[in-house]
């Protein structure tokens, strides 16, 4: 893209790339660092995912005040309007992703104390790469303006959903063969959903990307595979 | 890089130059309007108004059929000329603005508004004068008339080519016919400028001698008659001088004063006119 | 998967119903001498909508509303070839009567242009031309006039003033109740905040959104915001061509054209 007859608009918009790609990289820190911390009940790492977070909020709020600017200084059409508004929202879904991963180390300090076997966990850390691979797919995407990438994330994010289900599944029998069990799943209940939640974040990044891009919004059902929401207990 | 006080006193010395020199024009004219007060005002009385020139050695007398003739045959000219020149610089102005008609007619009348008015004074005399038997007031005034018609023919145009395009536009985009929006918005945008010129035009011709001399002569009684050879000012300003008459001489003088401050009158109405409408 | 307009018609809106073509501009070439300035221009104006002409100096905008009333006929070397039709009828034709189609379409101007008289005179000079009414129709006309342009309760104690003794954005709104006051259908706008500041400019904008009711609306402007506030439709010229026709939200969101992204993103030159 040709550059701005005025320069310092360029600037604007890079200033927001930038930071956008901070938070991006914070944001993947986190969620690595939270399942990290899950498997090796690491309590020190677990708290600086938590202390993270602070960061990640002070900069969307930055990214915020600054496409506001340049809204109001601007006037900005078109490609640049995109730009800016494709800002706001990326900036919103990485501090809910942080949020998410702040909420997951909150949960591996909560079960920290219990103990368990590694294998339990395996289905969690098996959803959070995968997670991992799609957020780090889909900032790339943001960052190269390439909408055939995003939509390639947004398309497998089914592979999560049922991932996420095998997972519930696996734990809801943990529970009923021991009722011991019941407190620590429950705990990576949640925090197998907070991935999955993650997994839903990057694809709302993926249809703002493809607004970017094209100026046209991505619509119809993206391919769903969560069906826990109709799960009853198996009978035994 | 000429240093700054240097460029400081080139400064002066040019202002001093161009001052001196607008100075030095400035004090002919007045020196001018001195004489002509000094020696003129002295013969300044009510029969000026009122008596006919006198004749050769005789007392008093006045310039009454002299002005009378003047006004007359301007009053004339002007009446043939304006209209002629206000509708011939509309043409040139309005529907011949890019005509090559029109750059030719504006060449020939430039050339025109600078032709010495002796020459015009003997080209009525060829086409009037001689072929229709003898001088008279009539020729005379056509001889104003041809130097009133360029004057007019100019300023017109210029007024309305003064008047701004969008104006014109405007007007015709609300589906005016041309006819109209030049009577009624171009003319209206341009009537003092027009008139100026007019006044400019009346100034010019109240002066001139030469064209009369071949053309209406002159007059030593009050005629009425433009069928007659005709008194007017500055013939007979003219032809006192040349006297050695001194009550002659005296009511040229005066008579040269009453030109003067007509013609100034009117140039001045005509510069307060023209900035009235400025601002 | 399928996509959609990524806007939805926010305000000012385009009526719902099927749009009906005022003017149609078919393969409209125009010369100024031998140069080309219009290379083919085909361009509907719809009736009560605004319609946009953007595009950078020199690019054929203010000739292409100068064809459409054919004020071009006033100088010479200048003509235009291929169809206007205005109603279906072409306005080109050489039998055209330029005055009537004048008088159907108006023409507001970018500087401000009070004929030197009244401010009723002002008004009520292009209409005595084309109706004869009695004093009491001609004040009525002359306040609903000015009513509709927003301007009759500056003026309406000062209507022997002359019109140029009034602010800009007076007179440029006196010119606008001028262009009403002969009832055209289609009113051309050359850039008519130009000369104005942002107050005066919002009242203008306000009243073209007002006319739009009732008119069909062209409105070349170098002023994209305000292409954007106005109208319904937007053209891009460039070079003499149209680039791009579309609604305005879809220009200004996401035009099809890169030279239509370019300019209205200020990325020309």
């Amino acid at each position: 893209m040709a550059e701005h007859i005025v320069t310092s608009f360029d600037a604007d918009l890079e200033l927001l790339r930038s930071r956008i790609a901070e938070m991006g990289g914070i944001a993947e820190k986190q969620l690595d660092d939270s399942t990290r911390a899950l498997v090796r009940r690491d309590v020190a790492l677990a708290q600086q995912v938590i202390d993270a977070d602070s960061r990640l909020d002070s900069l969307q709020r930055e990214i915020e005040e600054l496409a506001v600017a340049t809204i109001a200084r601007r006037q900005p059409v078109a490609v640049d309007l995109r730009d800016i508004i494709s800002a706001i929202r990326v900036a919103g879904d990485v501090e809910r992703i942080g949020d998410l991963a702040k909420n997951t180390a909150k949960r591996v300090l909560a079960i920290s104390s219990e103990l368990q076997p590694a294998k339990i966990v395996g289905g969690v850390q098996h959803m959070s790469d995968l997670v991992q691979e799609q957020l780090k797919d889909v900032l790339d995407a943001y960052a190269q303006r390439d909408e055939k990438k995003a939509l390639e994330v947004w398309n497998r994010d089914d592979r999560i959903d049922a991932l996420y289900n095998s997972v519930f599944r696996e734990l809801l029998t943990y529970m009923m063969e021991d009722t011991r069990n019941i407190t620590f799943c429950t705990h990576l209940l949640f925090l197998a959903k907070n991935i999955e939640r993650i997994g839903d974040h990057t694809t709302n990044i993926a249809e703002t990307i493809y607004f970017l891009t094209t100026g046209e919004t991505l619509a119809g059902e993206r391919p769903k595979g969560d069906t826990t929401s109709f799960a009853t207990t198996p009978a035994v | 890089m000429v240093s700054y006080a240097a460029r400081k006193r080139k400064n002066s010395i040019t202002m001093g130059l161009c001052t001196a020199a607008a100075l030095f024009g400035i004090m002919w004219l007045l020196l001018i309007l001195v004489v002509l007060v000094w020696e003129g005002f002295s013969g300044l009385s009510l029969a000026v108004f009122t008596e006919i020139t006198p004749s050769m050695g005789s007392v008093g007398g006045g310039l009454l059929n002299a002005i009378i003739g003047s006004i007359m045959m301007t009053v004339v000219a002007v009446l043939v000329g304006a209209p002629l020149g206000v509708l011939a610089g509309t043409y040139m102005a309005e529907y011949g603005r890019y005509n090559k008609l029109t750059n030719v007619v504006r060449f020939i009348n430039d050339i025109l508004l600078s032709a010495p008015s002796i020459v015009i004074g003997l080209f009525i005399y060829e086409v009037l004068v001689a072929p229709f038997g003898g001088f008279s007031g009539w020729a005379g005034a056509a001889a104003l008339a041809v130097i009133v018609i360029p004057v007019v023919v100019r300023t017109t145009e210029d007024m309305l080519l003064l008047v701004p395009g969008q104006l014109r536009e405007a007007a015709t985009a609300l589906g005016l016919p041309r006819s109209i929006v030049i009577k009624q918005v171009a003319y209206k945008a341009a009537i003092t400028g027009i008139v100026t010129g007019v006044l400019l035009a009346v100034a010019r011709v109240s002066g001139e001698t030469a064209p009369l001399l071949f053309t209406a002569l002159s007059n030593n009684f009050l005629s009425l008659d433009m069928g007659q050879p005709i008194a007017s000012l500055p013939v007979v300003i003219y032809n006192f001088t040349k006297t050695p008459d001194e009550n002659m001489q005296q009511l040229a003088w005066t008579g040269a004063l009453l030109i003067t401050f007509t013609v100034l009158a009117m140039s001045i109405s005509a510069r307060a006119l023209s900035t009235r409408k400025k601002k | 998967m399928t996509t959609q307009s990524a806007t939805q018609p926010v305000p000012p809106a385009i009526p719902a119903g099927p749009l009906t073509e005022k003017v149609s501009v078919r393969n409209l070439k125009f010369y100024y001498g031998n140069s080309l300035a219009l290379k083919g221009i085909n361009l509907p104006l719809y009736d009560r909508i605004v319609t946009a002409f953007i595009g950078p100096s020199g690019c054929g905008k203010s000739t292409l509303l100068r064809v459409l009333n054919r004020m071009y006929d006033l100088y010479p070397g200048q003509r235009a070839e291929g169809e206007v039709l205005v109603d279906g009828q072409n306005v080109l034709n050489p039998g055209q009567d330029l005055n009537a189609l004048r008088a159907k379409v108006g023409m507001v101007f970018q500087k401000p242009t009070p004929f030197p008289m009244s401010i009723y005179d002002n008004i009520a000079f292009g209409v005595r031309l084309y109706e004869s009414l009695n004093k009491a129709e001609m004040d009525e006309r002359v306040e609903s006039s000015l009513r509709r342009a927003a301007i009759w309760d500056e003026v309406k104690d000062k209507l022997g003033a002359s019109g140029q003794s009034l602010s800009g954005g007076q007179q440029q709104r006196l010119c606008i109740a001028r262009t009403v006051a002969v009832k055209p259908e289609v009113i051309l706008f050359d850039e008519p905040c130009s000369a104005l500041d942002p107050i005066s400019t919002s009242k203008v904008e306000e009243l073209i959104d007002e006319l739009k009711e009732d008119y069909t609306i062209a409105i070349v402007t170098h002023n994209m915001q305000q292409a954007a506030r106005v109208s319904q439709f937007t053209a891009f010229m460039y070079l003499g061509e149209l680039v791009e026709f579309a609604e305005t939200t879809k220009i200004f969101t996401a035009p099809q054209d890169k030279r239509t992204q370019d300019y209205i993103t200020g990325r020309f030159g």
